[in-house]
């Protein structure tokens, strides 16, 4: 398809709502409120139930008619009463939608009235907090929206232990805070090596157990899991706070050391090699302390690997899609082990996303040129696929459409996943990860060009035909 | 069961809900009850209604038409969530599985849509020169109030095709409303039957018997559902001129008007249309349904009845008696496998509901919870008659009251759809795809094979048996090969853990009192 202006034809991103739900299942016994028409709920649960495998609630005011016209306060109070009455959450998260930013309820002043009401207070100990954030569906997308909760996450924490706590008492925890939802998987292997180096810590936020929650004998309303809310109170507290994302901006991060002084360094998400060792670098260097001996293995049984496989990787083709940081990290990783990804999308808008990524280009392979889009549809990268004609697609799974027509193959990582099983298990986050995203996609690539498993190609194996890299930089031009 | 589910306790209810929420859910106590269900409203704020909203509902109808261009004037939300989430099968182009949007942001809010909505449209006809463009309007341009109707029929006199609006602001009812504005944009797509004009220019009338002809409405083409029941009435001689929606075009669809009869399955979405094309057209209708033998079978009957022809009658009771024939082995020997099972209903629709009951009871299963999330009163009363004493029947339930309710009416299957399975499994209980997300073919005889399969599948998987005991207590495990025999027989944890009491009087359940009722609940409408 030619240019288009005006109509998105496959969308590559999802609305603000949805990140929002994202973060705030991340914590503790909190439930999430829409306050918006019955459908958001409904699709945003559907959408993660897909993914996710688990069941997902979320309320909904579930704006009629009226409360568009007259406004939704009624709706949103009662919408409150009812989770209380139903779910006894400890948190509640009320993102907006469309219709409630458009109608202009004033959310913060409603929830206001509300705790009057119904008398409840400001102790986080005892006290059900609420905690609102505008996330129409209209500005940006899913990413800003997980963003943007976790910064009001970690501001009503704060301020609600109020201006008497100036000094700060020194927890000696490290913050850890991601800029993009990584997989259950992901949480939990990230958790481990804290575990293992630094035992105090704070993630943020841990959708661990609340989105890959084991069977039980009871069925617990709201799952159980997430970031204590001790532990966000506990946040301003820190030594110091590492951010995982580097193209977006970590705002909550950013307010603690804005407000708090507690000091902020975001390492790219660690997927791949150097970018794992950035993690761990950071992570000593805060903490003080050698990398253990568990991780000096599984980085060399890395190495070994990326030896194994160089020669079944170089020059392999390849387009990779999803959201920013999550694109930025795969492709560091595609460059080193001798990929080459000549396309490079996003589906949200972002300056710094092209930036970013020229710049890991001229660091480790400056010779390549890859074409780097952000804002993207499924048509567009459709387009941009025919292209550059790669030979496998790293993405989440509604490229599968556009591997299918092209027949080549898919590696699944991101979100939504829901066309196979083990979304919420799916790891690439430190070395291991980095070893099993390595053999994910060299065993995609055996599995099309072996010719045991694939049809007897006319041509040659794929890494071996490749035009070369010049000839290729050449057509895209 | 109980041990699983700690504080869910019985208070004043059947089960323990909002206040608001008990008018709606009832049980049925005694033989012949009608039981007043409170139904047809708004969904409780805070509640965690199953329910989507007016868009859905729309779209839902709408979206099996393949060659349309689907565009949803709104941000992108609302077109990414239901980018080809529904298997609705095509026979030709699949324009409809890709998801267009006018993606609105904040400035389009500010200023309005209507530019950027017409600019939009002239673009996609420009790139696909599709046949038929339906905007669906969502909650923000119900609020800033833009005249899409204005901007559709501008843009179809420019490109001389239908842009339909499809008037589904989210806010604006619920999803039943969304079927009534998916039927609205339906009407003006069926135009007038040629033969009217024909008659006036050509007096010369054909002396050969026209073949009958039909229209299914509320048939999705879920998985191919339609391609296992078009060949039964063309076997009986009886052309379907169109299904709507599934697998149907423009052009298919605008030949609708032509029929001598509409079958209607999905009533709730449906019944409008057919109503209004009874009105417009004098094409009356009859509600069926295609799935499980006994309603294939009144299905075929019924069609065959209305037109009246021995030829038809004959040949109908023939694709009846081979299909059975063919289809009985494998449905009795499922039937021995799964009798006596209890299973729980939730559904979109009711009419799906409804056959559902008698599917069941062609497997000796026996429904324990039968629920709905756009059933009316009539629905309701109807499948009041249906249930057995004892079936809890609930409108637009919630997860809780599912968990609930499924633990206390010791179910052993859910049929449902996703948001419902992962509450089954938690519990332990098995499940059924019946929505349209599923893939595999439920209708016609072959279908009800792969339902009675799946059903099989699903209930009699050891995977049950395994995740009986959730916690490893090595103490239990210790006591020697006695402890393997008793799991590996899996009796004693049966015991343990699920209570069958099957009253033996509902295990011999009539088929055709169901049906009976069945029929009679429609003749009273």
């Amino acid at each position: 398809m030619t240019k288009r202006s005006y109509t998105t034809v496959n969308p590559c991103i999802m609305c603000q709502p949805m990140g929002s739900a994202l973060a705030f299942k991340g914590i503790e016994s909190t439930m999430v409120l829409y306050h918006g028409s019955q459908g958001c709920s409904t699709y945003m649960r559907l959408h993660l139930a897909h993914h996710f495998r688990e069941p997902v609630d979320i309320a909904s005011s579930s704006l009629s008619e009226k409360g568009a016209v007259y406004g939704g306060r009624e709706n949103l109070k009662k919408g409150l009463r009812n989770v209380i009455n139903r779910y006894q959450p400890k948190v509640i998260g009320v993102a907006t939608t469309c219709l409630a930013e458009t109608i202009g309820d004033d959310v913060p002043a409603i929830i206001r009235e509300f705790k009057e009401e119904e008398e409840i207070g400001d102790d986080p100990k005892k006290d059900l907090i609420i905690i609102p954030v505008s996330t129409p569906s209209y500005g940006e997308s899913h990413v800003s929206g997980y963003i943007k909760t976790l910064e009001a996450v970690v501001r009503k924490f704060a301020e609600k232990q109020g201006k008497d706590r100036a000094i700060k008492i020194p927890n000696g925890k490290i913050n850890l805070i991601t800029v993009e939802s990584l997989s259950p998987a992901d949480v939990r292997e990230i958790k481990e090596i804290l575990e293992v180096i630094a035992e105090i810590y704070i993630f943020l936020p841990d959708i661990s157990e609340t989105f890959d929650a084991p069977l039980r004998d009871d069925f617990p309303k709201i799952a159980p899991g997430g970031t204590l809310l001790t532990e966000i109170e506990d946040m301003p507290n820190s030594l110091a706070s590492l951010g995982l994302g580097i193209v977006s901006k970590n705002l909550a991060l950013e307010f603690l050391e804005g407000n708090y002084s507690v000091p902020g360094h975001s390492v790219p998400i660690p997927i791949g090699l150097s970018n794992t060792d950035n993690f761990f670098t950071e992570l000593v260097s805060i903490l003080n302390c050698p990398i253990p001996e568990k991780y000096q293995k599984e980085r060399g049984r890395l190495l070994d690997a990326m030896v194994d496989v160089h020669k079944y990787l170089y020059g392999v083709k390849a387009a990779v899609y999803g959201d920013p940081d999550m694109v930025f990290s795969l492709t560091t990783f595609m460059l080193e082990i001798g990929m080459y990804p000549v396309l490079v999308a996003t589906g949200s808008k972002s300056r710094d996303f092209g930036m970013k990524i020229r710049q890991i280009f001229k660091e480790i392979r400056p010779e390549l040129e890859p074409v780097v889009l952000d804002g993207i549809d499924f048509d567009s990268l459709n387009d941009a696929v025919s292209d550059c004609s790669p030979d496998i697609l790293i993405g989440n799974s509604n490229g599968r459409y556009i591997a299918k027509v092209r027949d080549i193959p898919l590696v699944r990582v991101g979100l939504p996943i829901h066309d196979r099983v083990g979304a919420q298990r799916i790891l690439t986050v430190g070395y291991r990860g980095a070893l099993e995203l390595l053999d994910r996609i060299t065993n995609a690539i055996l599995e099309a060009t072996d010719t045991f498993t694939s049809p007897v190609q006319a041509k040659p194996a794929t890494y071996t035909s490749k035009v070369t890299e010049e000839e290729c930089i050449e057509g895209i031009k | 069961m109980q041990r699983v589910v700690k504080d869910m306790t019985e208070k004043t209810g059947i089960v323990d809900t909002l206040e608001e929420r008990q008018p709606y859910i009832a049980r049925k106590q005694e033989k012949g009850q009608i039981i007043p269900l409170a139904c047809d409203n708004n969904s409780l704020a805070g509640a965690i209604s199953q329910r989507a909203c007016v868009y859905s509902g729309a779209r839902v109808v709408l979206n099996p038409i393949t060659d349309a261009i689907h565009l949803v004037h709104g941000p992108i939300g609302c077109a990414g969530y239901t980018w080809d989430i529904r298997g609705a099968k095509s026979s030709g182009v699949e324009t409809n599985r890709s998801s267009f949007s006018t993606d609105m942001k904040e400035l389009d809010v500010i200023f309005g849509g209507e530019n950027k909505l017409s600019n939009a449209i002239d673009e996609l006809v420009g790139l696909y020169t599709p046949p038929i463009i339906l905007v669906y309007s969502t909650c923000i341009v119900g609020v800033i109030g833009d005249d899409i109707e204005a901007v559709c029929k501008i843009a179809s006199m420019k490109h001389n095709i239908p842009v339909i609006p499809v008037k589904s602001e989210g806010f604006k009812g619920n999803k039943s409303d969304g079927y009534k504005a998916a039927c609205d944009a339906l009407k003006q797509l069926i135009t007038r039957p040629p033969k009217e004009n024909a008659a006036e220019n050509k007096p010369e009338i054909s002396n050969e018997i026209m073949k009958p002809r039909i229209n299914i409405l509320g048939d999705f083409n879920v998985a191919g559902d339609v391609w296992l029941i078009k060949p039964l009435f063309e076997q009986m001689g009886i052309e379907v001129i169109v299904s709507l929606t599934g697998d149907s075009t423009v052009k298919s669809i605008s030949r609708a008007s032509e029929a001598d009869l509409n079958l209607v399955q999905c009533s709730g979405s449906m019944t409008y249309l057919a109503k209004w094309m009874q009105k417009e057209y004098g094409i009356p209708y009859f509600t069926v349904s295609f799935f499980g033998i006994e309603d294939i079978s009144i299905a075929l009957r019924k069609t065959a009845e209305y037109f009246g022809s021995e030829d038809i009658k004959e040949k109908a009771e023939k694709i009846l008696k081979t299909e059975t024939n063919r289809i009985m082995p494998e449905i009795s020997r499922v039937r021995e496998r799964v009798k006596g099972k209890k299973a729980a209903i939730y559904m979109g629709g009711p009419a799906k509901a409804l056959t559902l009951i008698k599917g069941f009871s062609e497997l000796g299963m026996d429904v324990v919870i039968i629920g709905t999330q756009t059933g009316q009163k009539e629905d309701y009363e109807q499948i009041s008659y249906s249930v057995r004493n004892g079936t809890v029947i609930v409108d637009d339930a919630n997860p809780l009251e599912l968990a609930e309710l499924l633990v206390k009416q010791k179910a052993d299957l859910m049929v449902a759809g996703v948001k419902e399975r992962f509450i089954a499994y938690k519990l332990g209980v098995a499940f059924c795809d019946f929505n349209h997300d599923r893939v595999v073919k439920f209708e016609g005889f072959d279908g009800f094979v792969n339902f009675a399969r799946e059903v099989d599948a699903s209930i009699n998987s050891p995977v049950w048996k395994s995740i009986r005991q959730r916690v490893l207590k090595p103490e239990t495990m210790s006591s020697g090969k006695e402890a393997v025999k008793g799991k590996i027989s899996g009796e004693p944890h049966a015991k343990e853990y699920k209570i069958m009491d099957v009253e033996p009087e509902l295990l011999s359940l009539n088929i055709d009192v169901a049906a009976e009722n069945q029929i009679s609940g429609e003749a009273s409408r």
